[in-house]
């Protein structure tokens, strides 16, 4: 009995200790790790679209700096509605503590493709999927022709991402190859690259990538929005320009700027060839995206079937060039960016235009400054300051609409002296109290919606957190076939354009002007620019209207009229505030007031009087770049901090 | 047992129930089991007198030995000399009895003198303890650090064991946050907080051996309870060595006895009610400070309220115009109900005994819930348990327990948790809506008709009303564990004597699941009709075009639910050697082998999901000569599924000597005073494997990759449908991670005095190494997307735990009893990652300081001006004069989180103290129990408490409510109180003054009446009476009072002040076995 008690007992053991070996071997094959990724297409392709996720979103409002660090436009400052952490910078309250919209460490909105990632990761993940794809082996079921267009891609998302982060920080560590993560401590401190060499190593990048790319999306149902070859120039000439600019080109602040080994971050001697090897670039360009097929966008009035005024189409034509899904001159749309939602870039800019319109999808928040309402040129397609014929100084005074303006300002209705006898530009882009929003829900009738901006009044700014600080709206970023409905409305989807081609005949223009100054090339693309809006060619406008009639004809006067044709041309599309930075003119323009007419006026006599929203305090040289927060040059001791912070 | 926890005169309708329910359960007792009871005189007493003596070697005369007739009430207590006299009839028996003697009884005869002499009690020399796997051992062989609790001394009128733990376990850190049923289980740490890594800190919880949760701890009850053991040191634990580090609490339940069935029965109910309300400003104070509130912001702002809406709620105008409500009094009754019964049967023959008990538990929570649906949404815990244990001699040398426990939770509560609900009513408005109005008011309508108002004019978004929110629907979770446990013991005599062979195995099955049922509420707007002045109400919610909020329903909808599982499955074979050669040399040795596997639905990837594993093989030998001298050795070879095949194993070994001084001849001429004397000394490693966060990381030698992240997505396509997911990595491969390693030395006296009084004292050091830590060293600029990980973190902890005993029989009359304890831990960071801060700012160092060490800004005072303001380094976002100043410690001009230093003490407290006893007289005691904590601190989460902010995201809605000390004591334009509790009133959240910072700290240190009873045992003969074999009637109530330099709420609570609160109870009971 007890001898079998103790084999009962004993068998158990025996069973267990046969399995003991493997006992705490729990893990299956199969799971998942990098190196599964790259075995086939399927997956592979998985990792190419993690590649583009960090594409920054700048269609979004509160994810683009360019919005709202500068002086182009407004937001609430009220929380109820959330941050708007790029506001805080142009409030003055950039920190090295926890920097405001940082790119760098992912935070505050600058975070890619969300708050606590960083672009550095997206950088990583090109660098491995570059390295892993190269690798015939690895993924064997792709075509080499298909191969080699993704690691193109890749190479063009590296080069954009390092360019992102240098229009904030210049110069920067380029990570030409990943740090291993086994690596001792010292290999993670790198240190910045000279802003030259970033620029040399990225524009490499870009040609590699360019000479495989295709320069036309074939298949637009599911590749739409891929980078192609006539992308890859576009970006090259916007990097080229961009380092020929004042701001790296020849710019003694910036000589401070050494690292602790020694090596000059900058350099300080102005080259005049980085003009013109950014004008080669922007000519590239510009034949690659003509011989694609992309070209100034014209609204097609056939299209309607509605009967509409010559007014109103050079008008659709302006504004659809942004837009519209299938304009012919966007030439890198951002599919990664759309625009539509309750909380998209083109609710934040529509208005109420009727009684009981929902502020939900019409929050109105974009908020246009005076600043950029005078910007705009008269109808005579010359600045305010110079027209012989019009008078701008007081513009308190009121007038009435008259009936041959009725399809911009509200027949009889009575508004400021600023918002009459402008280019078509001007009504375009921009809404205020009595101008015409055009939809397509309105039909042929051109005056069927306009803007009521007094407060109590319909488009008025008298809810706590969705209301318009200027008095100015913001039609250039809304579809015309945005409609209302009952419980909101809905916008016609766009992906955001983060280039398009009117942007490329400016950088050339300008590029030109400083190699060659006036030249019938440089008035040919400012022209077909300005035809586009209705206006007439540059030197004639100015010898016919301006009281500078000479002002095309010298190279600083044409430059002049060039930074002002493309603060015009691509207004609130967040590129002013980056060009007055390179340009190094924001010590100028971001020491001005930001104002606005008085909201919270009920009546003429209120509103229209000039409210200062915030005294603009831009310190130079300090506020041309991001700061780095401080507990990143604690955690690296090689970077150097940027200057004045 | 039937207990009755009275607090408030208008229960007195409660308590005569009682009386009346109690009469009829004697009534019915005495119907049933009663018999007669037949009083019987003897007439012809006579005197017996005598002394009793110590029957050891001395022979000396005993002091204060209780001498009885027996069956009777009649006794008497030995004299200083040990004489004693009685007075008692011929053929009655005498009952001599002391403490630490064996008792003994004589047959009175004709003799006029008896004097007897008492033996010592060998059973109470020879107490045990309970050590690592169901072993036992000598208290006096006892080598390393385990405290001993009576289980007595946890019984207390509260349905949760755990919070019966604070204070009265030697050597134990622990704390409670919450009062909320199903949510109140105190934390607990074994001497403090050891680690900071992020995986398990809290200690290794053995029932029967069976690894259980927290909760399991707190359902257990006390009455099942034979043995509860906390192992404090590595030599106790290292045999543990997977889970050991951080200390094991061993618990034993009891065992049948053989012999005739024993019934246990104890029905308990009990009234709880808030230890501490929050004190909020009146409502008109309220509107005025809001008021204050916008204007000292902005001189611009609208009033939120207006002169006339005042005055008018002043004046108590309409309540439905002008509503006013207290809602703390609307939402939370003053006390709840709840009751626990719990009936236990023992017995068996010599061969098979069983030990039977089943637990019936109902907590109520403090929601006051009208009748207006027919279903209830107060917090409602039901707890079953059911525990049935069966010992078996299946041969002579062989004998199986089987063990069977089931343990069963159904909550019925609100769809939000209770402390949601409070946190609802704390942060309601309370003069914008009333809770609810009279159906008259609508009378078509079948729902009840909420108050609400919209958060403003043209706001799109309702207030809360903490009302609706209360009874609009309700939630049901239901908790099941069942285990089965069989063991099995094999004596092996006949191949050496001593030897001995076991098995155990058990499974353990985990089930929740919750159903949530809920409408959504119609919220009503009253205003005044402006022809005929009556009160006429709108409808905000219909869902028609100009309804604001959710659109309310008639019915109710399914509001969610979850289920989940986990399984565990053990096994453990054992080899056990116990000797004793020449009757002075002891020798003991075990070897032990487990295998366990652990697997849970709780995971949110694939690799939580796979089974958690662990392999142990452990074993200990002693060797103790002539009673004096001891020597240990223990180890652990522990596997872990977790780390790679190289270093998947450690091996945890520990050591131990212990020296009975009092056993030595020349101690004998102390012996009278010094009873007991033993010195003990042990060091020791232990592991931890359940290192690194519990949701994310396991398999550290794996990369973790998620190849289907939402996050990381991509869409193209000219309609923007063309979607792939994107690959994230969120953990890199590291096969060097390894075990958590615990290192402890301990010093341990045990002094016995005058056979009264007894106390242990240990001093300790532990050194907690390859704590597991992320590397935030790396930049940003290597793009990693994880952190990785590495074993690098080292931590040192001390501390002394001090216990104390007192027994004393004073004579026939007064016994006392005393116990106190008291607990100090600390410990200081060796070292950690952190970022290589220069010298300058080596304050930010966590080096040198404590893990659970708070960093803030040192607040200065309120600023006085905007002018001041101006002239200071800049801080945080828009602030002016009234908030708070903060020192620019690294002088750079800017207030940044470089300025933070270590601020207060730690957040878990170093010291914990107990201390009470009993005083009885004849049949009556009294019991006392202080429980202190001292040295910790918290901050007041400013946010939480900021009068009239509106919440935002999950809040919305909310406007947090005034408290009172605000209202008392702020910073105004007039009052320009620079030290003021609370800085400028705002509206809004000034992200200036809710930063960390000495502002807010607090000290944590109280001392609280834990625990007050006063008891009657009824006489024998009452009893016998009433067929019973003991009835005891007794009055206690637990957190009765609590002393506090913090005075907000409950101390203990915390920063989670404005939580559930923590509960007091009162009861009056009587308890009966039979």
């Amino acid at each position: 009995m007890k001898r079998k008690l103790v084999l009962v007992l004993l068998l158990p053991i025996v069973m267990i200790y046969n399995a003991c070996d493997d006992y705490l071997d729990v893990v299956p094959d199969g799971l998942a790790t990098v190196d599964k990724i790259f075995n086939l297409r399927q997956e592979a392709e998985k990792y190419l679209f993690t590649c583009y996720s960090y594409m920054p979103r700048l269609g979004n409002l509160r994810r683009n700096a360019g919005f709202l660090a500068g002086d182009e436009m407004w937001v609430p400052d009220n929380r109820e509605n959330g941050d708007y952490f790029a506001l805080e910078i142009a409030l003055g309250r950039q920190r090295v503590a926890n920097p405001y919209y940082d790119v760098w460490q992912g935070e505050y909105q600058g975070g890619l493709p969300f708050d606590g990632s960083e672009i550095w990761d997206g950088i990583r993940h090109c660098n491995i999927f570059i390295q892993n794809m190269s690798d015939p082996s690895n993924v064997p079921d792709i075509t080499p022709t298909e191969r080699e267009r993704w690691i193109a891609e890749v190479k063009f998302l590296k080069a954009y991402y390092h360019f992102y982060l240098m229009r904030h920080y210049g110069a920067i560590p380029i990570i030409k190859e990943n740090v291993s993560v086994d690596a001792p401590t010292p290999s993670f401190d790198v240190s910045r690259d000279p802003y030259d060499e970033g620029i040399t190593y990225i524009i490499g990048l870009l040609d590699e990538a360019a000479a495989v790319l295709p320069p036309v999306i074939a298949d637009i149902n599911t590749e739409y929005g891929r980078i192609t070859s006539v992308i890859a120039k576009s970006l090259k000439a916007r990097i080229l320009v961009t380092a020929a600019s004042p701001l790296y080109n020849g710019n003694p602040d910036l000589s401070v700027m050494i690292n602790k080994d020694g090596t000059p971050l900058y350099n300080t001697a102005f080259e005049a060839s980085k003009w013109e090897i950014a004008a080669d670039a922007a000519k590239e360009a510009i034949d690659a995206a003509e011989a694609a097929g992309l070209r100034l966008y014209k609204f097609n009035k056939a299209s309607t079937g509605f009967n509409l005024t010559d007014t109103t189409v050079t008008k659709l034509s302006i504004r659809n060039a942004i837009t519209d899904p299938e304009s012919f001159e966007v030439i890198w749309p951002n599919t990664q960016s759309l625009t539509d939602g309750a909380d998209g870039l083109q609710a934040s800019a529509m208005a109420p235009l009727e009684v009981g319109h929902n502020t939900r999808v019409a929050r109105k928040v974009i908020s246009p400054t005076i600043t950029m309402a005078k910007l705009f040129y008269t109808d005579n397609g010359v600045p305010i300051t110079e027209d012989k014929a019009y008078d701008f100084n007081d513009i308190l005074e009121l007038r009435e609409a008259q009936p041959d303006e009725r399809y911009n300002i509200e027949e009889g209705y009575r508004t400021s002296r600023l918002n009459f006898d402008r280019e078509p530009r001007f009504y375009a882009d921009l809404g205020f109290d009595g101008s015409m929003w055009y939809k397509r829900d309105a039909l042929g009738d051109e005056t069927k919606w306009h803007i009521e901006g007094k407060f109590g009044q319909y488009s008025g700014s008298d809810h706590p957190f969705f209301f318009n600080e200027t008095g100015y709206y913001c039609k250039k970023l809304v579809n015309w076939r945005m409609t209302f409905s009952n419980d909101g409305g809905t916008f016609e989807n766009y992906a955001w354009p983060e280039m398009r081609l009117a942007d490329l005949y400016l950088l050339y223009a300008e590029a030109l002007n400083e190699i060659q100054g006036p030249t019938a090339e440089v008035y040919s693309y400012l022209d077909q620019i300005r035809e586009r809006a209705g206006l007439d060619g540059v030197v004639e406008s100015w010898a016919a209207h301006s009281n500078n009639p000479s002002k095309p004809l010298s190279k600083e006067g044409l430059r002049s009229i060039i930074q002002q044709e493309r603060m015009i041309e691509l207004a609130f599309e967040g590129q002013r505030y980056w060009d007055l930075l390179r340009w190094k003119r924001a010590v100028q323009e971001f020491n001005d007031n930001v104002q606005g007419w008085n909201i919270n006026g009920d009546d003429e006599a209120s509103y229209y009087q000039i409210r200062t929203i915030h005294i603009q305090n831009f310190i130079s040289p300090r506020d041309y770049f991001w700061p780095l927060s401080e507990t990143s040059l604690i955690r690296n001791t090689n970077l150097v901090q940027n200057p004045g912070w | 047992m039937i207990n009755y926890y009275l607090k408030k005169q208008r229960l007195r309708p409660i308590l005569s129930l009682w009386f009346l329910c109690f009469i009829l359960a004697t009534y019915d007792v005495q119907a049933s089991g009663g018999k007669d009871y037949d009083s019987t005189s003897y007439p012809d007493q006579s005197v017996i007198t005598g002394t009793v003596y110590d029957g050891s070697t001395k022979n000396e005369p005993l002091i204060g030995v209780t001498v009885l007739e027996k069956g009777t009430g009649n006794g008497t207590v030995t004299d200083f000399d040990g004489n004693y006299s009685i007075r008692v009839a011929p053929g009655s028996t005498l009952v001599f009895s002391f403490v630490g003697f064996e008792t003994k009884e004589v047959v009175v005869s004709d003799q006029k003198t008896i004097d007897v002499s008492l033996n010592l009690d060998q059973e109470a020399l020879e107490e045990t303890v309970v050590i690592a796997f169901g072993g036992k051992q000598l208290k006096e062989s006892q080598v390393s650090s385990i405290a001993t609790i009576n289980p007595a001394e946890l019984k207390g009128p509260t349905n949760n064991l755990t919070n019966m733990i604070a204070g009265r376990v030697p050597g134990m850190i622990s704390f409670q946050r919450s009062g909320e049923p199903g949510a109140d289980n105190s934390d607990f740490f074994i001497r403090g907080l050891s680690t900071f890594g992020s995986g398990k800190r809290n200690p290794l919880i053995l029932i029967d051996n069976i690894e259980s949760t927290s909760t399991d701890l707190a359902r257990l009850q006390p009455d099942d309870i034979d043995t509860f053991s906390v192992l404090k040191d590595a030599a106790a634990a290292s045999v543990y060595g997977a889970r050991g580090a951080n200390g094991v609490i061993l618990i034993t339940t009891k065992s049948g006895k053989a012999g005739k069935a024993k019934f246990s029965a104890r029905a308990a109910s009990r009234v709880s009610t808030n230890t501490d309300n929050f004190q909020f400003a009146d409502n008109i104070t309220y509107m005025n400070l809001a008021n204050e509130a916008a204007l000292t912001r902005d001189p611009l702002a609208a009033l939120p309220y207006s002169r006339i809406k005042i005055d008018r709620t002043a004046a108590g105008d309409n309540p439905y115009l002008y509503p006013s409500n207290n809602w703390i009094d609307q939402i939370l009754k003053d006390y709840t109900i709840n009751q626990s019964f719990n009936i236990s049967a023992s017995g068996g023959s010599e061969r098979a005994r069983y030990y039977v008990s089943g637990t019936y538990n109902v907590d109520n929570g403090i929601l006051d819930v009208n009748s207006i649906n027919n279903f209830n949404s107060n917090i409602k815990l039901q707890n079953y348990s059911l525990r049935s244990k069966l010992d078996i001699d299946l041969t002579s040398t062989t004998s199986a327990t089987v063990n069977i426990y089931g343990q069963f939770d159904d909550y019925n509560g609100p769809i939000a948790n209770g402390g949601d609900i409070i946190a609802s009513t704390v942060n309601a408005n309370p003069v914008a809506f009333p809770a609810i109005f009279p159906s008259e008011f609508y009378p078509i309508a079948e729902h009840p008709l909420f108050g609400n108002a919209p958060l403003s004019l043209s706001s799109n978004a309702l207030y809360v009303n903490p009302y609706a929110e209360m009874v609009k629907g309700y939630r049901t979770t239901k908790n099941s564990t069942v285990q089965a446990q069989l063991l099995i013991d094999q004596k092996l005599d006949f191949i050496t004597e001593g030897l001995k062979i076991g098995t155990m195995n058990y499974i353990r099955r985990y089930n929740t699941y919750s159903i949530s049922r809920a409408y959504n509420p119609f919220y009503y707007q009253a205003s005044r009709n402006p022809v005929d002045n009556s009160v006429m109400l709108r409808v905000l919610n219909d869902g028609t075009q100009s309804s604001i909020g959710l659109p309310g329903t008639e019915f109710l909808n399914l509001a969610g639910g979850e289920n989940q599982s986990n399984s565990r499955l053990y096994n453990q074979f054992t080899l056990n050697y116990d000797k004793t050669f020449n009757e002075r040399h002891v020798v003991s040795a075990f070897l032990i082998n487990v295998l366990q596997s652990f697997e849970t639905t709780d995971y949110s990837n694939l690799q939580q999901s796979l089974q958690y594993r662990n392999h142990t093989f452990s074993g200990r030998f002693t060797y103790a000569f002539d009673r004096r001298y001891i020597a240990e050795f223990s180890f652990g070879y522990n596997g872990s599924e977790r780390f790679d095949r190289t270093n998947r194993y450690g091996f945890f070994p520990s050591f131990g000597v212990s020296y009975i001084l009092s056993n030595e001849a020349f101690f004998e001429k102390w012996k009278d005073t010094f009873t007991n004397l033993k010195l003990r000394f042990t060091y020791g490693k232990a592991g931890n494997d359940e290192i690194g966060n519990e949701d994310e990381d396991r398999f550290f030698y794996l990369s973790r990759v998620n190849p289907n992240s939402g996050d990381f997505g991509a869409v193209f396509g000219q309609d923007y449908n063309y979607y792939r997911p994107g690959v994230s990595i969120d953990r890199y491969a590291n096969s060097n991670i390894g075990w958590e390693i615990s290192e402890q030395y301990n010093f341990g006296i045990d002094i016995g005095l005058w056979r009264n009084l007894n106390i242990t004292a240990e001093v300790y050091r532990q050194k907690r190494t390859n704590i597991l830590q992320r590397r935030t060293e790396i930049g940003d600029v290597i793009g990693l997307t994880a952190d990785p990980q590495v074993n690098f973190a080292e931590l040192e902890s001390k501390g002394i735990d001090l216990s104390l005993d007192y027994n004393k029989q004073i004579n026939q009359d007064w016994w006392t009893q005393a116990r106190a304890t008291l607990t100090f831990a600390t410990n200081e960071v060796k070292q950690t990652n952190e970022l290589n801060y220069p010298d300058d700012l080596s304050y930010l160092s966590k080096v040198g300081n404590n893990a659970s060490q708070m960093y803030g800004y040192l607040a200065e005072r309120l600023f006085t001006d905007q002018e001041e303001v101006n002239n200071t380094p800049t801080q945080f976002g828009n602030y002016t004069g009234g908030d708070i100043k903060y020192r620019d410690v690294n002088g750079d001009g800017v207030i940044t989180p470089l300025d933070q230093v270590p601020i207060g003490l730690p957040t878990t407290p170093e010291l914990i103290y107990g201390f009470g006893g009993t005083v009885g007289y004849k049949d009556f005691d009294l019991s006392i129990f202080f429980q202190g904590s001292a040295r910790s601190s918290f901050q007041i989460d400013p946010r939480a408490i900021s009068p009239f902010v509106l919440g935002t995201g999950d809040d919305t809605g909310r406007q947090n409510g005034l408290l009172k000390a605000i209202a008392d004591s702020y910073w105004s334009e007039d009052n320009r109180d620079l030290y003021a509790f609370w800085p400028r009133l705002s509206s809004t959240i000034i992200e200036n003054n809710v930063q960390s910072s000495s502002w807010w700290l607090q000290n944590n240190d109280f001392l609280r009446l834990k625990n007050l009873e006063l008891g009657y045992r009824a006489s024998e003969k009452l009893t016998e009476s009433l067929g019973l074999r003991s009835l005891r009637i007794y009055a206690s109530g637990i957190n009765l009072a609590v002393w506090s330099s913090f005075k907000l709420w409950d101390p203990e609570m915390g920063g989670n002040g404005l939580g559930y609160p923590i509960q007091s109870t009162y009861n009056l009971g009587v308890q009966f076995d039979f």
